[in-house]
């Protein structure tokens, strides 16, 4: 391979190569497409929420509340998440850390612990009765409660360590396409390590974390499952307690309507904040950076990433194995519910592949033809993404079961769900990719007469290609772990994993809900083992 | 030269353009199945073995559709245009009862639901009452003394329950059906000062009742205001749980037992397997699966509780569920503005 020179801009990117007509044609026809799947549901919220009487109906103080109490533990967990994310990302991709490519690929398993299954453990253990109060009331001889994770503390604790590796992943694989040559540079000019990382390395990771974090921030904003679970109210469970109580859902429509203005309005602070800086690499190759060496630090180093591990996969899985049972019962469980296994797998894999297609086109279309028409397409994407599952759930039902009837009733309206929900985890990925392309690559592609199409498939996807395979492994991830639509959307007797782990955890049937919750993160985790295994020791 | 990349985003292009143009051309495929589809907001645990019961006598295969008694009814109502479930299972009578004014359930009248009780059942022959459960008050032995148990749910204002108490908020239909009953009683005013005491004295609004007799049978709670398979349910798991039907003397105003009922729904696909599935289900067979499956109490009178205690050894308050129904929404109105947790 050959040594490109390279460099990096700050400021004013270079004018992106003008669009053809078939891209043009494309973009339209995108938009489109992606506006009759995601704004129909919108439609009907809107239409639903805005009626007279019903803002009557929630006190309009009670909305602050809520709206603040949601938007600070959703900001709240975000900060908790990167300050997990982005040390552990840097030392596993950037120093000499003990079992660095092991604590790369542990990192991600928490992404596969679905949040309300991380909230249930985490009960067993901190709750008031949990093993933790019991023992020290055992130790101490009194009968205090020590800790207790129930409230707004623990949903923040809770989600901000099963959403880290939305930031962990999108950094990690910013840190391996970022030119190692400008840092060095940095150095030779006189920048300490930690000069070098806040002025050079930082804004370059950029785009890469206020996407990772956007999407941990908006997860945290949609969940219900977990923050139900540790009884903290916030919009969701509001409008879930409302959907289920009440038969008139105007008020729930309302809330909902409020949520997705707020997430709207959170993704246009995004882009407002997004734009203001902006950096290329010219080369598609980058060089690997040599790692640096932490000298005496690298075990403390090493013992941080094992608590934050620690935290996230080993404690709750340790909980799942030791609620468990014996192997025998894994195997009758595995036995007995194959068929909920093979639905979770080929839903999933499909949501996942159409979203990595469908984000790559999109994110395309919205980084190069920067017009209306493309800032509209990945705003009407990340509408989808605001939509709680509940009420995506409810309007679609009420939509497709009304005029596509054949439609409803297959396992399509599922996949369609998956796919409203979590197309914007492909196309922030994507996009974000895509940003730190220089777009003269594009145009030396171009100024040979090659097609558009063309361009995207042999110069733009083999650089972004591990984003690709980043954004299906998330998009399959999200929807293996998708409950609320699908506890709605499923035909009858096609249950999903999570939703056997919810009908057991309801039923108290805990060693069973632990041994499939357990088999839905192996098989959630699997893909993406399979996938590092498939680019090489490099993983990612 | 075709690298992977653009292999594989050729395929997913084509299955994407496949699956769309399949979607908007292929003919409906054929909905109306032969398999019978039941939407159930009661324990799949406790519901399943009297399905397979069913099948493993009739032949017909089921679908089960599992979930909350109230989202089930919200689908049931959305799907108001073309019906995806032939038979509903709720929890409690009330639901059923609005569905029914909503013109969503068709009547079924059968020698097996003439068997039923009055008050279990629909007067116009929409739903009936399968098996019932009763209110009680669940308490942990380790922290309440033996003569500090509760006879009453009145006298959990008490002060000395301070702190103590929890119950499932009305996303449990029987704990609305439960607070109507005492408003049918006791009247509105009444009920309202109760409910004021109750939550000054501390009382825990929980997601369900799962986490109501798990709360007391581990000792986060000392008394629970739950239903009585939970009891059941507690002591089979070992955990130190005592119980009380409440309110049982000579002038005690009775305990509600609230009946977990089926209806076919109107439009349903399969009526003829629908009406085979009530029958069975108020089969002697149906109902000693039914029954013991989840410690519930039988309705019929013949039928065998086992070990749990019978309906006529329970003192009732004399409440229709058509009443329930009617006091449903105000009641839910009277709980909300003291609380916003229920």
């Amino acid at each position: 391979m050959t040594q490109a020179p390279s460099t990096a801009f700050h400021g004013a990117l270079p004018t992106p190569p003008a669009l053809g007509r078939g891209t043009k044609v494309a973009a339209t026809l995108l938009l489109l497409g992606v506006s009759l799947m995601v704004l129909p549901p919108l439609l009907y919220l809107a239409g639903a929420a805005i009626r007279p009487g019903t803002i009557g109906a929630l006190a309009g103080a009670a909305l602050v509340t809520l709206a603040g109490k949601s938007l600070s533990l959703a900001a709240l967990a975000t900060i908790w998440a990167m300050t997990l994310a982005l040390p552990l990302a840097w030392l596993v991709v950037r120093t000499d850390l003990p079992f660095r490519d092991l604590c790369r690929w542990l990192a991600v398993i928490p992404l596969a612990i679905p949040s309300y299954i991380g909230a249930l453990t985490y009960i067993a253990l901190l709750g008031p009765v949990g093993t933790v109060n019991t023992w020290l009331s055992t130790l101490t001889g009194t009968n205090q409660q020590w800790v207790n994770i129930y409230g707004y503390g623990g949903g923040v604790f809770i989600l901000g360590l099963f959403t880290y590796p939305y930031i962990f992943i999108l950094v990690c694989t910013a840190l391996d396409s970022t030119n190692p040559a400008i840092e060095e540079t940095a150095r030779l000019l006189g920048e300490g390590p930690l000069g070098v990382f806040r002025r050079v390395t930082l804004p370059m990771l950029r785009p890469s974390i206020l996407a990772g974090g956007l999407l941990a921030f908006l997860y945290a904003l949609s969940d219900f499952g977990s923050l139900s679970l540790l009884r903290v109210h916030v919009f969701t469970t509001e409008i879930y307690h409302q959907l289920n109580t009440r038969f008139d859902h105007s008020a729930a429509a309302l809330l909902s309507f409020v949520l997705v203005l707020i997430t709207l309005a959170v993704l246009v602070g995004q882009r407002l904040l997004w734009g203001r800086r902006s950096f290329v690499t010219v080369t598609g190759t980058a060089r690997v950076a040599p790692p640096m060496h932490l000298g005496r630090w690298r075990w403390p180093a090493c013992a941080l990433a094992g608590v934050i591990l620690g935290l996230s996969v080993f404690l709750p899985i340790g909980v799942l194995l030791s609620q468990a049972g014996s192997v025998g019962q894994f195997a009758e469980v595995f036995r007995e519910q194959w068929g909920f296994f093979k639905n979770s797998l080929w839903t999933a894999g499909l949501a996942a592949t159409f979203a990595m297609v469908l984000g790559l086109l999109i994110a395309y279309t919205a980084v190069r033809a920067k017009g209306r028409a493309s800032a509209s397409l990945s705003g009407t994407v990340q509408i989808g993404y605001a939509i709680p599952g509940t009420v995506l759930g409810l309007s679609l039902i009420l939509l497709y079961n009304t005029y596509l009837p054949w439609f409803y009733g297959t396992v399509g309206v599922l996949v369609l769900a998956y796919l409203i929900r979590f197309l914007t985890q492909s196309m922030q990925g994507v996009e974000a990719a895509l940003a730190g392309i220089n777009p003269h690559l594009e145009e030396a592609a171009r100024s040979l007469a090659v097609s558009p199409g063309a361009v995207l498939r042999r110069v733009l996807a083999p650089i972004v290609r591990p984003t690709l395979f980043a954004v299906w492994a998330l998009v399959f991830i999200s929807a293996m772990k998708e409950l609320d639509a699908t506890l709605l959307l499923r035909p009858a007797g096609f249950d999903t994993l999570p939703v056997r782990v919810y009908i057991h955890t309801v039923e108290a049937e805990y060693a069973k809900a632990a041994i499939l919750s357990l088999l839905l993160i192996a098989f959630t985790a699997l893909p993406w083992l399979v996938l590092t295994r498939l680019r090489g020791k490099k993983l990612l | 030269m075709i690298s992977g990349i653009t292999i594989i985003i050729r395929t997913a292009a084509a299955l994407l353009i496949v699956s769309m143009a399949g979607t908007v051309l292929l003919p409906p495929a054929d909905a109306a199945s032969d398999r019978l589809v039941i939407y159930s907001g009661r324990k799949e645990k406790a519901f399943k073995p009297v399905v397979e019961a069913f099948t493993k006598q009739t032949g017909i295969q089921v679908d089960l559709k599992g979930g909350k008694t109230s989202g089930l009814a919200n689908e049931i109502r959305m799907e108001k245009a073309n019906p995806r479930g032939d038979l509903f299972i709720s929890t409690e009578g009330g639901i059923m009862e609005v569905l029914a004014g909503e013109g969503l359930l068709a009547p079924y009248l059968s020698p097996v639901t003439k068997a039923v009780p009055e008050v279990f059942k629909s007067t116009t022959g929409t739903w009936t009452g399968i098996s019932g459960r009763a209110r009680i008050i669940l308490y942990n032995k380790n922290l309440v003394a033996e003569k500090d148990i509760p006879r009453s749910v009145l006298e959990l204002t008490d002060p000395k329950w301070k702190g103590k108490l929890a119950i499932a908020g009305t996303r449990e239909r029987t704990t609305l059906a439960w607070v109507s009953a005492l408003v049918a009683v006791k009247g509105e005013a009444f009920t309202r000062d109760y409910i004021k005491g109750l939550l000054a004295n501390g009382l825990k609004i929980l997601a369900d009742n799962t986490e109501i007799w798990q709360g007391v049978g581990r000792g986060e709670f000392a008394v629970g205001l739950t239903n009585s398979p939970n009891y059941y349910l507690a002591k089979k798991m070992g955990l130190p749980v005592g119980v009380v039907y409440p309110d049982q003397g000579p002038q005690g105003f009775g305990t509600p037992i609230n009946a977990n009922a089926v209806a076919i729904i109107k439009g349903a696909k399969n009526p003829d397997a629908a009406r085979k599935f009530i029958d069975f289900l108020l089969s002697l067979d149906g109902q000693h699966i039914l029954v013991t499956a989840d410690y519930e109490i039988p309705l019929l009178p013949e039928g065998d509780s086992g070990e749990v205690l019978p309906a006529r050894s329970i003192k009732q308050p004399p409440v229709t569920e058509q009443h329930l129904a009617v006091l449903a929404e105000p009641t839910l109105k009277l709980l909300t503005a003291l609380s916003p947790d229920w």
